[in-house]
């Protein structure tokens, strides 16, 4: 049975994309030169007439903007996004080669920092008082306000400057096997300054929402029925869950924002390194496929979120949110 | 009580930084672009507290000078973030009805969009000084003001002391500025202060990599993208201190809205 | 069973109930009655030691000869699993609202006592019958429910453990006529033939006429009259018990 809440979220994430897709439009309709130039790039000299009367026809180019941002989303919803103006390649194909290490890098972190966050939260938020309890607020807050591209540089001049034992920057050695102990070794630091500077907020806010829901009258009236400490814990973490996995959803996209930076600094080959690097050699076909497909990519994460959330959330599968 | 002294402790920290950048002439010792070739690489120590870079510039006097550049640029972009959050939200919680419904759609699915990526494709045919980045911070900035503010002012509209103020006929603009937005401030205050931290982010990562503020000004951020190739050479001070100088401000910002969010203050001071 | 004497509760400084004295006798119902506000459901929370942060409990609270303000958070665990059970008086908050009906139910009683699920199952559809509650509402989760509905599975927990001591705060404030009455003849039976003892807290004088042996009366923090329901009703002591009875007619 797929809810109607699901289906909401799904349209809401096709209007995202809508936007985004506006958005990079408006980019490439006012970055200099012709249309034709800005969606073929570096290839558009070598264009014949008789091509470039095609891509005119194609994408409406003689037509008001409207009709040409429906010609346009048109060609790019089938997969055409252009020419790279740099390299002459199409842009689908630099994403493709892009997105495998982009989902790594972001799995890997994603996955430590849900982790490390649940454990660190429940230990804190459970044991009120504790040191734990006491400790990670500070911790958080301090850990949070480290710039992740500084906390990158001082590990590179550590670990790969002074003690040479990890690569500063790439995503496997060149003319190495490009096997997988190859690629652990250059996930290891851009992977560990992302969950570094990430993990503490997200466990002090799972700590925050185990400490509101432990005052709540149903765990009073558990506690003073005999119900098993085990088993009030559980109902408490259940319900703690729901609003973490709401704020999990809410920092997604500033979660992708800084995972560019950091990509960038260690040469990480994924979609924010290849976005930058569009940004400064102004490769306008590249920057559009970038945002878009990092937009695809939050929207699709989101939906995952809320798949979750609906499991997660008898009042989200009843409907008992909506009035 | 233990809250009052760590938000004094940290108020004084960040005034500190603020007074020293904002008066970077007075107590820098070199001009931030006075270079010397013949003391290129100093490390921290006489002449030059922090050391020189790869020119010969006191370190300690650009850090200074950077520092203005990058938190005039946070304080320019949050204003401007502000007066359109407040503008869109303001109008969204106040007329309300299907005009709501529709601005927080928009709102909900540009908050889907990272900011970050949407500041870089600004710079790619923006990047002109610091004023254009403290403008593209600015105007992508604005969306969780926008979210508080609407709430607010739902929240108070129904408040009765608003109501009585309708009901005795007070004007539009008295109720808004008077009533809504002045029992706001707190929240917004805090939402501001979280702004200015990722404002200050985002300019020096920008910098960092060399797509901010152009490199000839120097920034926090500048700074820290020459010290990439310093630091591979042994000369650490060239990046440590700019780091250590964002991270005191973020810091300090944090702890000063940590404290201010707390409920249990808040509650004291309404 | 039970004997509280000078219990004091004071909230950050502020004393909410004061020298507070009173019995429970093993075998009766004893009912405490009094205005709202008046420290009702602060001297359960002190009995149990779950008062709220910031609250202090001093004075004697003797159950079985254990004083259970001093009891250890071990021994306290023990009492409040295996002697006494508690129906709380917001029943519509009671239950935690992402965890099946059935599933906390089963905890509260059946769990309680080591019960198989199995066992749970057979003995608690029959409970939940005498209640007018269709077994459906095990399939539920708590906010799908009323507050009356709620209310009746917290109840019919109760009888399905039949502790030693029974503390019910308001039982049946949002029950309609009917199954109060309904109720009030399970909690008799209970009574009767478990021989349960219970401390029932109501506003409802009523209710305590209808099972009370023996009644408390609190006012502003205090209590100001206990003794047998049949004697206070003939010969009010205090001027507040007298005015609680006229105020019946
Ligand atoms: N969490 C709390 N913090 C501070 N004071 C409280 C708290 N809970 C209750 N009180 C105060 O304690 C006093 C006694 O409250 P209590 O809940 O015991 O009253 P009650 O007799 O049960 O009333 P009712 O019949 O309305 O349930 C009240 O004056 C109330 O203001
Ligand atoms: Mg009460």
């Amino acid at each position: 049975m797929i809810s109607k809440w699901i289906g909401k979220r799904v349209v809401m994430g096709i209007i995202v994309l809508f936007i985004v897709s506006f958005l990079s439009f408006f980019i490439m309709h006012a970055a200099p030169g012709d249309p034709a130039t800005a969606f073929y790039g570096g290839n558009a000299q070598t264009l014949n007439a008789a091509e470039k009367e095609r891509i005119s026809r194609v994408f409406s180019l003689d037509r008001p903007v409207i009709v040409q941002y429906g010609a346009w989303l048109w060609e790019t919803v089938q997969g055409n996004f252009g020419y790279s103006s740099k390299e002459g390649r199409p842009v689908s194909v630099i994403l493709f080669e892009r997105l495998p290490n982009t989902l790594l890098l972001f799995s890997v972190t994603m996955f430590f920092i849900i982790v490390g966050s649940i454990w660190l939260g429940t230990v804190a938020g459970m044991k009120a008082g504790s040191m734990w309890d006491k400790g990670l607020s500070t911790i958080s807050i301090a850990s949070s306000s480290i710039p992740p591209f500084w906390l990158g540089i001082l590990f590179i001049s550590f670990f790969s400057v002074k003690l040479g034992i990890l690569p500063s920057s790439g995503t496997e050695d060149v003319g190495g096997d490009g096997g997988l102990m190859d690629k652990i070794r250059h996930l290891i630091m851009p992977a560990a300054v992302i969950i570094l500077t990430h993990v503490g907020i997200y466990a002090r806010f799972l700590q925050e929402s185990i400490k509101t829901e432990s005052n709540k009258y149903y765990v009073l009236v558990a506690r003073a029925n005999g119900v098993a400490k085990r088993e009030i814990q559980k109902g408490i973490l259940r319900n703690a869950s729901i609003p973490y996995l709401n704020y999990i959803g809410m920092t997604i996209p500033s979660f992708f924002g800084g995972a560019v930076i950091v990509e960038s600094l260690f040469s990480w080959a994924g979609l924010g390194q290849l976005m930058v690097k569009a940004v400064m050699t102004k490769d306008f076909p590249l920057i559009m496929g970038g945002i878009l497909s990092i937009g695809l990519l939050v929207v699709s994460s989101l939906l995952i979120i809320d798949l979750v959330m609906y499991g997660v959330d008898p009042k989200l599968r009843k409907g008992a949110y909506s009035k | 009580m233990k809250s009052r002294k760590s938000l004094a402790f940290w108020c004084v920290v960040l005034g500190l930084i603020v007074a020293m950048t904002v008066f970077a002439g007075l107590f820098s010792t070199y001009g931030p672009n006075e270079m010397d070739m013949d003391t290129i690489y100093q490390p921290p120590g006489k002449g030059h507290v922090l050391g020189t870079d790869h020119l010969g510039r006191d370190v300690f006097s650009r850090l200074l000078e950077g520092g203005k550049v990058t938190l005039t640029v946070a304080g320019v972009s949050v204003i401007l973030s502000f007066i359109i959050g407040v503008l869109y939200g303001g109008i969204s919680g106040y007329i309300g009805g299907a005009v709501d419904v529709i601005m927080m759609r928009f709102l909900e699915a540009l908050i889907t969009i990272p900011s970050l990526i949407l500041i870089l494709a600004f710079q790619a045919f923006m990047q002109g000084g610091m004023w254009s980045m403290a403008l593209i911070i600015g105007v992508t900035g604005w969306l969780v003001t926008a979210r508080i503010v609407r709430s607010e002012f739902i929240r108070l509209k129904e408040a009765e002391f608003v109501k009585m103020a309708k009901m005795f006929g007070t004007p539009m603009w008295k109720i808004i500025f008077g009533h809504l937005l002045r029992n706001s401030v707190p929240a917004i205050f805090v939402v501001t202060l979280v702004n200015f931290t990722g404002a200050v982010f985002i300019e020096v990562s920008l910098s960092f990599l060399g797509i901010g503020v152009p490199s000839a000004i120097p920034s926090w951020g500048n700074m820290l993208f020459y010290a990439q190739n310093d630091i591979l050479i042994g000369a650490w001070w060239i990046g440590l201190f700019p780091g250590i100088m964002i991270f005191l401000t973020i810091l300090a910002i944090n702890f000063i809205g940590e404290v201010l969010k707390d409920p249990r203050r808040r509650r004291l001071d309404a | 069973m039970l004997n509280v004497d000078r219990l004091t509760i004071e909230i950050d400084g502020k004393c909410v109930v004061e020298e507070s004295a009173f019995s429970v006798r093993p075998g009766k119902i004893t009912s405490i009655i009094g205005e709202s506000g008046s420290g009702k459901s602060m001297t359960i929370a002190a009995l149990l030691t779950i008062l709220p942060l910031g609250a202090k409990a001093t004075g004697h609270a003797l159950f079985n000869g254990r004083n259970l303000l001093d009891a250890s958070k071990k021994e306290m665990d023990a009492i409040r699993k295996t002697h006494i059970f508690t129906i709380f008086q917001d029943a519509a908050n009671s239950f935690n609202p992402s965890v099946k009906m059935e599933r906390q139910l089963y905890t509260f009683s059946g769990g309680r006592r080591g019960d198989t699920v199995q066992q749970f199952r057979t003995k608690m559809t029959g409970l939940l019958d005498e209640l007018e509650l269709s077994v459906d509402i095990l399939k539920q989760y708590p906010f799908e429910l009323s507050g009356g509905m709620l209310q009746r599975c917290m109840i019919a927990c109760a009888l399905y453990v039949a502790p030693d001591l029974l503390i019910a705060d308001e039982p049946t404030s949002s029950l309609d006529r009917v199954l109060q009455k309904e109720f009030i003849e399970l909690l008799k039976r209970l009574n009767e033939e478990q021989g349960t003892t219970i401390l029932l807290i109501t506003h409802d004088l009523d209710v305590v006429v209808e099972v009370a042996h023996e009644m408390v009366v609190m006012q502003a923090g205090k209590v100001v009259e206990t003794g047998s329901v049949a004697t206070i009703f003939k010969q009010p002591g205090h001027p507040y018990t007298k005015r609680l009875l006229d105020s019946r007619f």
